[in-house]
C-alpha cells in the first residue's frame, strides 16, 4: 500500500479521535496541521509574490520600480518594534485606502443597484396572470429591511411588518441550515470514501 | 506625523482609486494596474509573512518557557517542513512539497472540517427546537430543505423539490437580498468613512 | 443519561450509519436542478477550442465536497475539446487546482500549455481578478511551472477577459462574489460558479439578478451533472450515504422537538 495513504489514514483517524474527547494523539494532529498549512501558504507566497513581483523583475529585467512595493513591504516589519511601529500603518493605509476606493463603485453598482432594480418586477404578466413570487419579493425584501431599521422603534405598522420580515429571515436561515447540513455531511462521506476505499480497501 | 501621513496617503490612494473606475485613460489604467497588481499584492503577502514571523516568536517561546512544548515543536516542524520539501525537490506534481500537501494537509484539513457533521447532528437534537413561531418556520424550513434535496425526495412527491426550489428562489432569497443590500450599503458607508479619516480603526482607533 | 453519553451515541450512530450506507453501492438518479441543466447545456453548446477561466478559489478542508463538481465539470470541457487555463485565488486551491488538471488532462491526453495551462495563485484576490481585466499577462507574468505567459501557446492572444468565454469559480466561500462584482460589471465577464451547498444561498439573489450565470452546488449538484455527464462519480457514489445522513438528522430533530414538548406538558401539569 502506498506510504502516503497510509499516514493520510493514520492522521485522518488521529483527528477523529477528537469525536471521544481532547486528547494528546488529537492536539498533536492538530500542531502538525497548523505548521504545515503555514510552511505551505508561505512556500506558495514566496513563489507568487515574491519571486514574480520582486525579484524577478529587479534581478531579470532591472526593474527599480519594485523597490517601492518591496519597501513598503518590509515597513510591515516595523510592527515588531514599539519605538517604530507606526511605520507599518503606511503601507496598511495605502491598502486599506486603495481597497475602499475600488469597492464604492462596485458595492454601490454591483451589490445594491443591482440587486434593488432586480427586486423590481411585474406584478402583472404579459398574458394578463398575477405574478405572485414577484409580489413575494418585494414584500420579503421591503419587509426584512424595515426589520433592520432601527431608527425608529418597531412598533405599530413598523413593528408588524418587521415581524413579517423576521418570518422570512427565518425562512432563510432554514434554508441555510438545511443546505449546511447537506455540506457538512458530504465533507465527513468524502474523508469515509477516502477511509474505506484508499485506506482499507473495503469497497471499491 | 505617526496618524497624519497614514490618514493622507489613505485619502489619496482611496480618491485615486475611486476616481480612476470612471476613466478609461491610459494614465489611469496604469496608475491602476501599479496599485492594485503591483503594489497591493506584494504589500498583502508582506502582511501573511510578518504574520508568520508572529507565529514563530509566539512558538519559540511556548518552546523556551516549556510550555506545550511538544506541541510546539511539532507545528514548528510542520511549518519548516513544506519550504524544505520546496527547496529540495521544487513544486511540481511529482515534488515531495505536492507529496506533503496530498497526504498530510489535505487529509487533516478535510478530516478537521468533517468534524462539523458530528457537532450539527448533536445540536440538531439538542438545540433545534419549535419553541415559538419564528423557530417553527425556521426548523419547517430547513426539515423541507433537508427532505426535498435527496434523491428520493421526488419519488415521494414530485411537488416536494418544487417547493423546495420555490422557497430557496423567492421568500430565502429575498431575505438575503435585503441582507445583501445592507451590507452594500454599510461597506460604501464605511468605505467613505476610511477614505475621509472618520473610520480609524486601522490605526489602533488613532 | 449524561450530556456526554447522549452525543457519543449521536457520534457513533451517525458514523454507523452513514458509514454503511456508504457500501451500499447503489445508483440513485434523480432529475437534475435548473441550475445544474442550465451549466450542462451551455458548457454542452460551446464550440471547440473555446476558453474556460477555471479558477480553484478553495481550501483542501472543502474537497471532499467541491472536488467531484470540478472533477466532472474539467471532464466535460475536456470531452468537448474546450480550453482551460486554470488559476487560484486562494493559497491552498494552487496545489488542488494543479494536480486537479493534470489528472484529468491524462485521461483526456491533453497537452498542457496548449490544451490547458495552470496560472497558479495570485495573493489579494481583488486585486487579481481587476488587473486580469486588464492584462492576464501583468498578473500572472509567469504560469505555476515558470513559463513565460505570453509564450505559451494556449495565452497567445488571451490578453484579459474579452477572451476568455466564463469564468468558472470553485468556490466554499465569498470568492465568488467577487468574481461576480468585480469582474462582472466593470469587464462584463460571465461568471458560473460551482460551490459548496452551505454557500448556495448566500448566491441565490445573484442568481436571480442574472449576475450569477447558474450554480452547480453541493455533492448533490455534482451528482446531478454526474447524470447529465453520464458517469458515476464521487458525487453519484454519495449520495446513498447522503440520503441515511439527512434522515438520521431529521429523525434527530424530530425526537429532540418530542423529548422537548414531553417536558414542557410534564412541566406545565406541575405548575
Amino acid at each position: 500500500m502506498d506510504i502516503g495513504v497510509i499516514i493520510a489514514g493514520i492522521l485522518t483517524l488521529a483527528i477523529y479521535t477528537f469525536l471521544y474527547k481532547d486528547n494528546p494523539i488529537y492536539r498533536a494532529a492538530e500542531s502538525l496541521l497548523i505548521g504545515l498549512a503555514m510552511g505551505y501558504v508561505l512556500v506558495i507566497y514566496w513563489q507568487t509574490a515574491f519571486m514574480d513581483r520582486i525579484f524577478s523583475p529587479l534581478l531579470n529585467e532591472n526593474d527599480w520600480w519594485v523597490l517601492i512595493p518591496l519597501i513598503l513591504g518590509l515597513l510591515m516589519f516595523s510592527r515588531f518594534s514599539r519605538k517604530y511601529s507606526w511605520l507599518s500603518r503606511i503601507p496598511i493605509a495605502l491598502m486599506i485606502g486603495a481597497g475602499a476606493g475600488v469597492a464604492i463603485p462596485a458595492m454601490l453598482y454591483a451589490r445594491t443597484l443591482k440587486q434593488i432594480s432586480a427586486s423590481v418586477m411585474p406584478l402583472i404578466t404579459e398574458s394578463g396572470g398575477f405574478n405572485f413570487e414577484a409580489l413575494v419579493v418585494i414584500v420579503g425584501l421591503l419587509s426584512t429591511l424595515t426589520y433592520f431599521y432601527f431608527s425608529r422603534e418597531h412598533k405599530g405598522i413598523i413593528g408588524k411588518v418587521a415581524k413579517l420580515g423576521t418570518y422570512f429571515l427565518m425562512i432563510f436561515f432554514g434554508a441555510t441550515f438545511g443546505y449546511t447540513v447537506m455540506s457538512r455531511m458530504s465533507t465527513f462521506i468524502g474523508r469515509i470514501d477516502f477511509l474505506l476505499s484508499d485506506f482499507l480497501h473495503i469497497i471499491k | 506625523m505617526p496618524t497624519r501621513l497614514p490618514l493622507l496617503i489613505c485619502l489619496v490612494s482611496g480618491v485615486v482609486m475611486f476616481l480612476q473606475y470612471f476613466s478609461r485613460h491610459p494614465v489611469a489604467k496604469l496608475i491602476y494596474q501599479t496599485v492594485t497588481n503591483d503594489w497591493w499584492q506584494v504589500i498583502f503577502a508582506f502582511t501573511l509573512i510578518v504574520g508568520v514571523a508572529g507565529f514563530i516568536k509566539i512558538t519559540l517561546r511556548k518552546i523556551s518557557q516549556k510550555k506545550d512544548r511538544t506541541y510546539a515543536l511539532i507545528a514548528l516542524g510542520g511549518l519548516l517542513l513544506m519550504p524544505i520539501l520546496a527547496l529540495i525537490g521544487g513544486t511540481n506534481i511529482e515534488s515531495p512539497f505536492q507529496w506533503a500537501f496530498e497526504n498530510l494537509l489535505a487529509p487533516m484539513q478535510a478530516t478537521v472540517f468533517s468534524l462539523l457533521a458530528f457537532f450539527v447532528a448533536s445540536a440538531s437534537f439538542r438545540g433545534f427546537r419549535a419553541r415559538s413561531i419564528p423557530a417553527a418556520i425556521l426548523l419547517g424550513t430547513a426539515l423541507l430543505v433537508l427532505v426535498g434535496r435527496l434523491p428520493i425526495a421526488e419519488h415521494i412527491s414530485e411537488y416536494i423539490p418544487d417547493l423546495t426550489f420555490w422557497i430557496k428562489n423567492y421568500p430565502s432569497m429575498a431575505a438575503r437580498r435585503a441582507i445583501l443590500i445592507g451590507i452594500g450599503l454599510g461597506s460604501m458607508t464605511t468605505a467613505l468613512r476610511v477614505i475621509l479619516g472618520i473610520e480609524r480603526t486601522y490605526l489602533s482607533g488613532k | 443519561m449524561s450530556k456526554d453519553k447522549i452525543r457519543w451515541i449521536i457520534f457513533a450512530g451517525l458514523f454507523l450509519f452513514v458509514t454503511l450506507a456508504y457500501t451500499i453501492d447503489i445508483k440513485m438518479v434523480s432529475s437534475p436542478s435548473y441550475e445544474v441543466q442550465k451549466s450542462f447545456d451551455y458548457i454542452e453548446s460551446l464550440p471547440e477550442g473555446t476558453i474556460l477561466m477555471i479558477s480553484f478559489d478553495h481550501e483542501a478542508s472543502s474537497l471532499p465536497e467541491v472536488q467531484p463538481i470540478s472533477l466532472v465539470m474539467i471532464r466535460h470541457a475536456f470531452r468537448n475539446n474546450l480550453k482551460i487555463v486554470g488559476l487560484s485565488l486562494f493559497a491552498e486551491g494552487t496545489a488542488i487546482g494543479y494536480r486537479t488538471l493534470n489528472k484529468i488532462a491524462a485521461e483526456y491526453d491533453k497537452q498542457y500549455g496548449v490544451d490547458y495551462v495552470f496560472l497558479g495563485f495570485k495573493p489579494q484576490h481583488i486585486a487579481a481578478i481587476l488587473g486580469m481585466g486588464e492584462s492576464i499577462y501583468d498578473v500572472f507574468p509567469r504560469d505555476y511551472l515558470g513559463n513565460q505567459t505570453d509564450t505559451i501557446p494556449i495565452m497567445i492572444g488571451v490578453v484579459n477577459y474579452d477572451n476568455i468565454e466564463m469564468v468558472i469559480s470553485i468556490t466554499d466561500g465569498d470568492r465568488a462574489v467577487q468574481w461576480i462584482e468585480y469582474a462582472g460589471p466593470r469587464y462584463d465577464q460571465k461568471v458560473m460558479t460551482g460551490l459548496t451547498a452551505a454557500m448556495i444561498t448566500s448566491y441565490d439573489p445573484y442568481l436571480s439578478s442574472g449576475q450569477l450565470f447558474s450554480v452547480v452546488g453541493g455533492l448533490k449538484g455534482a451528482a446531478e451533472y454526474e447524470n447529465l455527464y453520464g458517469e458515476v462519480g464521487k458525487g453519484n457514489r454519495g449520495m446513498p450515504a447522503q440520503t441515511v445522513a439527512h434522515l438520521y438528522l431529521i429523525v434527530m430533530i424530530i425526537i429532540g422537538n418530542i423529548i422537548y414538548f414531553r417536558n414542557r406538558k410534564r412541566q406545565g401539569r406541575s405548575s
